[in-house]
């Protein structure tokens, strides 16, 4: 009986042998997609699209360095060597990624030595199933003038911005509307407290490494005296770690609400500037 | 030799599900909700992506075991790391990684709560890579559902994958996987399947 037993392992085990040289391996799953809501990536390549910000964010636990540099006029030629002798608003800036949707940023420019606060919110992100089809994020800020010897209290050294970016991306192209809202606590006597605007911006893919952007800001109602509306033109270049972008702008100013406020130069007639941005992410653990 | 060709008439003479009546030989165990993960070192830090979209099955009549994941259903806990990562795949040519290959035949499924050492070769392919692989793995029987787990490490070198840099750092070659999937089974007509 035993030996019986022993024959039939055998020979199940010949059997098996035999299944396993004679079969192929001829069928397999249908390599299907998986049903991902996956959201729009790099509706804008930064931030900041040139001096407005866009609807992209600081992911969360990323710390995101930025510097900006915006100098003279260019047509002040070869003897001011294009406006770069002319000196530069720098603003030095970071900001944070609580969440992949919020961000919380501080910033400082040369011009008043404004100080900024600002935070972003990403309401909504457009999809590529279209079941979402746009990116809608809100911001906020708060400049500070930390110049000193001005006499001022505090509370009138204070300015307040708040816009909603609505943004959708179509295949390379990507359009921005930005509604925005300013408040300062001081201006002249003949300088409305507040300002209305309505930025449009737009980012065009070149390939993965070069991108096109522009972006114009009109002041609607009441404006600053003898200032224009904001013009300006970038090429992005993403070298894998870095976000150069290149640009010819109007305002020599930082930040929505003093670009608004203090641009006095027409883009239109020649009177722009060189400037350029860079920012860096660097990831600050985040480990899944 | 009589004893021999006595057990084959035997064998012959009987339905082949009744000789096979603890064996999984006639089954495909399939799964759609597989996990898999992947942990990545640099200096000092470690990440790791997770997706539980890992799709595959064991068909043990035909000897075959296939598997893969939509690369882009990896989360490693940060959206500009996901980019990054997915870029560095090349998921956009190339969004599955996928194993395919055969079992080394085993004659019995796992009992209840027995867990058995189980061989797999085939070809991995990943960013459009094939190589050869033998993986090994465990397979236990849970209430007539096979949970297979499985791990190994991936050179990226090996899959034309060039490690991203972090600053001064580079991620390391070597990336650990692990999966673990839950399969259930199911008839060949419930399956989309492909020669």
């Amino acid at each position: 009986m035993i030996t019986l037993k022993n024959q039939y392992r055998s020979l199940l085990f010949v059997l098996s042998l035999a299944m396993f040289f004679c079969t192929t391996a001829n069928a397999q799953l249908a390599r299907e997609r998986a049903q991902t809501n996956d959201t729009v990536d790099r509706l804008f390549w930064a931030t900041t699209n040139i001096g407005i910000s866009t609807v992209q964010n600081v992911d969360k636990n990323d710390l995101q360095s930025s510097i900006a540099h915006v100098f003279g006029l260019t047509n002040g030629g070869i003897d001011r060597f294009f406006g770069l002798d002319d000196g530069a608003n720098t603003r030095l800036g970071l900001d944070y990624g609580i969440t992949d949707n919020v961000s919380l940023g501080i910033g400082r420019m040369t011009f008043n030595k404004i100080v900024d606060i600002r935070s972003k919110y990403n309401l909504l992100r457009q999809t590529k199933s279209n079941s979402v089809p746009i990116d809608l994020a809100i911001k906020a800020s708060i400049g500070i003038n930390t110049t000193s010897g001005l006499g001022f209290e505090f509370g009138d050294r204070l300015s307040y911005f708040a816009s909603a970016m609505i943004a959708r991306k179509f295949d390379a192209l990507s359009l921005q509307l930005t509604p925005m809202f300013a408040h300062f606590n001081t201006t002249s006597q003949v300088n409305p407290d507040q300002l209305v605007g309505l930025g449009l911006l737009m980012n065009y893919e070149l390939n993965r490494r070069y991108a096109l952007s522009a972006e114009y800001l009109p002041v609607i109602g009441d404006r600053f005296t003898s200032t224009y509306d904001a013009a300006a033109i970038a090429l992005n270049i993403d070298t894998g770690g870095h976000i150069f972008q290149l640009f010819l702008a109007s305002s020599q100013w930082h930040n929505e609400q003093f670009i608004m406020a203090n641009n006095r130069d027409r883009f239109w007639k020649g009177d722009f500037r060189f400037g350029f941005n860079i920012h860096r992410v660097f990831g600050l653990g985040g480990s899944k | 030799m009589i004893t021999l060709l006595l057990i084959s008439c035997f064998l012959c003479s009987h339905p082949v599900d009744e000789v096979k009546t603890t064996a999984v030989a006639d089954t495909i165990y399939y799964s759609d909700s597989g996990y898999v993960k992947f942990t990545s070192e640099v200096p000092l830090h470690t990440f790791s992506g997770e997706s539980d979209k890992l799709a595959g099955m064991i068909d043990f009549k035909e000897n075959i075991i296939d598997f893969f994941v939509d690369l882009n259903t990896l989360e490693t806990g940060n959206g500009k790391r996901d980019r990054d990562m997915l870029e560095t795949l090349n998921a956009d040519q190339h969004p599955f990684a996928e194993f395919s290959g055969e079992m080394e035949p085993i004659t019995e499924v796992p009992l209840p709560g027995e867990k058995i050492t189980v061989t797999a070769s085939g070809t991995f392919i990943i960013n459009g890579v094939s190589n050869e692989l033998t993986l090994e793995g465990s397979l236990q029987n849970e209430n007539d559902i096979l949970i297979l787990e499985a791990s190994w490490d991936l050179s990226l070198a090996d899959y034309n994958i060039e490690p991203p840099g972090i600053l001064f750092y580079r991620v390391n070659d070597i990336q650990k996987l692990e999966i673990k999937v839950k399969l259930e089974p199911k008839s060949k007509s419930e399956l989309d399947l492909q020669n």
